[in-house]
């Protein structure tokens, strides 16, 4: 008979306060086999975690319950506590009282009765426990990092400064991302080039980083420690190794087409580099615009480059790579305005978003950073700013908050004001949102003393009358309905996941949230993990924030990358499919059923193997499994029928 | 010659006839008949906006039934407050589980009293939403096509400047009744198109007309008519053309309070997109109910016949 020990947390009054854990230990030191039960105020404590480890010596118990959270909090806590006063981890089991019990009710009568059935549930779980060995499992040291804005080039510095190797993947042809676009940034205005640029130098000229801009992923397999990835690199049409930069192809190309890094606001040739600090500062060919792909004449380039660098016959590549360790770091778009119908619907030329007014602003933008309207090229007067344009707005776009959009706007009018002096800038806000270091008195500084118009309200329709832009708006602080006869409108559109990252999860299996951002492991306590094992996650990808926050958060996945790799090798979970090899038919339903990819048919025995490094003890394949070949260690048959009569309440 | 299934609600049968009597003569042309409903019913009209849930549901689920128990599953409506009503209603029989079996138990308690009247004796079938209901201009759009409209025109419409008028309930809620895009709609602007007319853009074709506060605060409603007229002449509109009775009323018989609360207005004929849809197939103007309205229509009807110098006369 084994000797169970139950520790019954209070949770402060988490749990006291609806459940009653004394009641709750009185009944549960009556079950068999349970020869302690014990509450305490704070179990995950030390002198909590104090208390388990000497009454596991003193009482010699080969089975403990720790009664308080949920597992995904602090099993580890207690499986460590547990493993140090010398009881195997998997002899140590939460029963959750907080989550599914105390947090969820308020007649305490009842509570503490479903509290009993849950903890009486887990000791006949742990009654027939076997002690289990954690797995192990090779790591290859290399990491990749996919997307090359701000998120990805710092978590790829962190790591490869670390002495790893990583591979930085970008779709575009040079890194950079969003933050290249920027004019300045706030609370303290420097210049996003200036602070962004040689970053971007030493990450192209880093030696443990491999760039490979102009490429996608296109299918990962394996596990974490062991991933095969395959990259496609795009074919540029322009030999890189061999291409100066000089830039006279693009000097000589004839096409015209709408620079995206410039929001439409500019054009480059079909042959073009996004904007003159890219890196790698080499040419792509746009073969959805180029006149020799389409017309099969031109080729002018081609008669252009000295060197013969220009290669129409190049062919889009794989590469397959092993990877230990993955960092999702694709970024954002922002809600398109054709999409915002009460707003113009893209038709008003004087209605742009807030990147294509960094364009303008920026000193390196196709206007050279003077603020001239797209219409008709006039420097506007009087410039509307809207706020959550799209956000907030569950019923026709996005209900969340995109957390930058006050601090910019605030910034743009600041910025437009700096440069058009007899300009006058309003702000149409909903709350005015400054949670950041310096944020709140760069807001203040501006509403106070830069002549900036707050209105405190959303504006209801933007139109074009003549060679104005009519604004209606209401003023939600007087009650009053506003019209401003606007020369320049920005919209501050919704942050939006990227489409692409929707294709990207699929091929990762990895997890996005209701509004398409990538998921965390824990909102407040794994942030930049995912919850599959082996794929971490940064930047404006998992949700809006901004540029610190975005850099903070891509060197602590990074040090999680640079920790994984730091081991020797890995450790998986033992508590996961077993194959009775006797049982096994073969029938390979375990195969069609497992998300994994874990389960594998041995052709030789004619049975379903588990693959122990893919498995994660779903269970799926157990319950699939016709002939009871299939088994879940530490959850066996025979412990789902006891446990499942024990919740119903022993009868 | 097709017949669909036509409920015509109270204002098409009384005040705004002409816009039914218009809406049959299109069709005929255009080689469909508007079936109109052998009984029907009030279709509640204001209540969808009510706080009430289901009561007011139950008049036009009896008139959506009926039309599924003839075996049809199509219901054309023209007047925006019935198709509004009927489309919300059969929305929330469709989403809602507990709406469509409250809705159902109470017509199937009337079901007895109106077997003595009908002498239906159909078995009882609940009632789940199968029938579409269809806007007439959706109809048009959707069914018949813009293109072949424009292929019929007898007397096309060219160089006339209309200003299309959304009003409220024809277009939102977006989620239910999805007919267009509410804040940038182009349903009426493609219509106009059709006939051979030139639209004209201006900012308050979809702003409120005051719609009920006709009754309550006629003079706020004054005011927004002066704006949303006012400002399609300023953009070069000859005439206005709209579907919704209401709508109608505000803007047309409105024109009265309008010239005497602001001197500088000057009156501009508003049009059901019916009347000029018949007169543009070539149907009579006579038949177009001219005279019910109050501001004079002849300076617009004259461009149209001298456009086209002859008339189909019917």
């Amino acid at each position: 008979m084994k000797r169970i020990g139950v520790f019954i947390c209070h949770c402060g009054i988490n749990i006291a306060g609806t459940v009653d854990v004394k009641r709750v230990a009185e009944e549960v030191a009556k079950l068999d086999s349970v020869v302690y039960a014990q509450d305490y105020i704070y179990m995950c404590s030390d002198p909590g975690q104090a208390l388990v480890r000497e009454k596991i010596r003193q009482e010699k118990l080969d089975g403990i319950i720790i009664a308080a959270c949920s597992p995904s909090l602090h099993e580890s806590t207690f499986r460590t506590a547990a493993e140090e006063a010398g009881l195997n981890p998997w002899q140590c089991e939460i029963a959750n009282i907080r989550e599914q019990c105390s947090w969820v009710h308020t007649d305490r009568k009842k509570a503490t009765e479903k509290a009993i059935r849950i903890v009486s549930t887990m000791v006949e779980k742990t009654r027939l426990n076997e002690s289990l060995e954690p797995i192990p499992v090779s790591i290859t040291k290399k990491a990749l990092v996919i997307g090359g804005g701000i998120a990805g080039i710092q978590a790829a510095l962190d790591i490869a400064d670390s002495g790893h190797k990583v591979i930085l993947v970008e779709k575009e042809s040079s890194i950079g991302g969003h933050m290249a676009q920027l004019s300045e940034t706030f609370p303290t205005l420097d210049c996003s080039q200036c602070i962004l640029t040689p970053k971007m130098v030493a990450a192209g000229k880093h030696r443990n980083i491999q760039l490979m801009t102009y490429s996608e992923v296109e299918e990962v397999s394996g596990y974490v420690g062991n991933f095969n990835v395959r990259i496609r690199r795009k074919a540029p049409f322009v030999d890189w190794s061999t291409c100066t930069g000089c830039g006279l192809c693009m000097e000589k190309c004839p096409a015209k087409v709408p620079s995206e890094f410039d929001r439409g606001l500019s054009t480059h040739g079909a042959i073009y580099i996004p904007f003159p600090q890219a890196v790698p500062n080499k040419p792509v060919i746009d073969r959805e615009s180029c006149i020799y792909f389409k017309t099969g004449k031109c080729r002018l380039c081609e008669k252009t480059c000295e060197i013969g660098a220009i290669k129409f016959d190049q062919e889009d590549q794989i590469i397959e790579e092993e990877i230990g360790a993955i960092i999702t770091a694709t970024g954002y778009e922002t809600l398109p305005v054709t999409e915002l119908q009460e707003y113009g619907a893209g038709e008003v030329p004087d209605v742009i978003d807030g990147l294509a007014f960094e364009r303008l602003l920026s000193a390196s933008g196709p206007t050279s950073g003077e603020v001239r309207r797209p219409s008709d090229g006039r420097v506007p007067k009087e410039v509307v700013f809207v706020q959550c344009a799209g956000s907030r707005d569950p019923e026709r776009y996005r209900p969340y908050c995109s957390k930058i959009c006050c601090m910019y706007t605030t910034k743009h009018a600041l910025l437009y004001k700096h440069r058009v002096h007899d300009g006058q800038p309003y702000i149409f806000y909903i709350d005015i949102r400054t949670g950041g270091k310096g944020y709140e008195e760069f807001y203040h500084n501006a509403e106070q003393d830069e002549g900036i118009i707050y209105l405190r309200g959303k504006v209801a329709k933007i139109f074009r009358d003549g060679d104005k832009t009519i604004v209606w708006g209401t003023d939600t602080l007087t009650g009053r309905n506003v019209e401003i006869q606007a020369d320049l409108v920005v919209l501050a559109t919704a942050v939006v996941p990227r489409e692409s990252t929707a294709e990207l999860v699929k091929k990762l299996r990895i997890q996005t949230g209701p509004n398409g951002f990538l998921s965390e492991a824990h909102p407040k306590l794994r942030p930049v993990e995912s919850i599959n094992s082996g794929f971490f996650i940064a930047g404006v990808a998992q949700g809006p924030r901004d540029i610190p926050e975005t850099v903070a958060q891509a060197s602590g996945a990074a040090c999680k990358v640079i920790s994984l790799f730091s081991r020797d090798h890995l450790e998986q979970d033992p508590a996961i499919a077993w194959v009775d090899e006797e049982l096994c038919g073969g029938c390979r339903i375990c195969i069609s059923v497992c998300p994994y990819d874990a389960r594998e048919y041995d052709e030789e025995k004619c049975i379903a193997r588990v693959n122990e490094a893919l498995c994660e003890g779903c269970g799926s394949c157990v319950a699939a499994c016709a002939c009871g070949a299939t088994q879940q260690r530490n959850l066996s048959d025979s412990q789902i029928k006891s446990m499942v009569t024990a919740s119903l309440g022993g009868e | 010659m097709a017949k669909v299934a036509y409920y015509p609600g109270c204002a098409l049968k009384e005040r705004s006839s002409h816009l039914d009597t218009s809406a049959r003569d299109s069709a005929v042309r255009l080689g469909f008949e508007l079936d109109e409903l052998p009984t029907w019913t009030c279709c509640g009209a204001v209540p969808p906006v009510s706080e009430e849930r289901v009561m007011n549901l139950v008049a036009p689920s009896r008139i959506l039934k009926d039309v599924r128990d003839s075996g049809r599953d199509v219901l054309i409506t023209i007047c925006d407050f019935c198709y509004n009503t009927l489309k919300r209603t059969n929305y929330s029989i469709r989403t809602n589980e507990i709406t469509r079996k409250r809705i159902n138990a109470f017509l199937a308690d009337d079901e007895p009293e109106r077997d003595y009247i009908e002498k239906k004796d159909a078995y009882w079938v609940d009632y789940t939403g199968e029938v579409r209901v269809v806007h007439l201009m959706e109809y048009l759009r959707d069914e018949i096509g813009y293109g072949n409209i424009r292929e019929k025109l007898k007397r096309p419409l060219s160089g006339l400047k209309i200003a299309p008028y959304y009003g409220c309930v024809m277009l939102r809620p977006q989620n239910e009744i999805q007919l267009d895009e509410p804040e940038n709609p182009s349903i009426i602007e493609d219509f106009i198109d059709s006939l051979g007319a030139e639209t004209i853009r201006y900012p308050y074709r979809t702003e409120c007309c005051g719609s009920y506060l006709s009754v309550s605060s006629p003079d706020a409603s004054t005011r927004l008519c002066y704006r949303i007229l006012t400002s399609a002449q300023q953009h070069g509109a000859d005439a206005m053309v709209i579907s919704c009775p209401l709508c109608f009323y505000n803007l047309d018989s409105r024109q009265k309070a309008i010239a005497e609360a602001y001197p500088d207005f000057k009156p501009i004929p508003v049009f059901y997109f019916t009347q000029l849809l018949s007169v543009a197939l070539g149907v009579d103007e006579g038949r177009q109910g001219f005279e019910r309205h109050f501001v004079d229509v002849a300076p617009v009807l004259d461009m149209i016949l001298q456009g086209s110098g002859k008339g189909d006369r019917t």
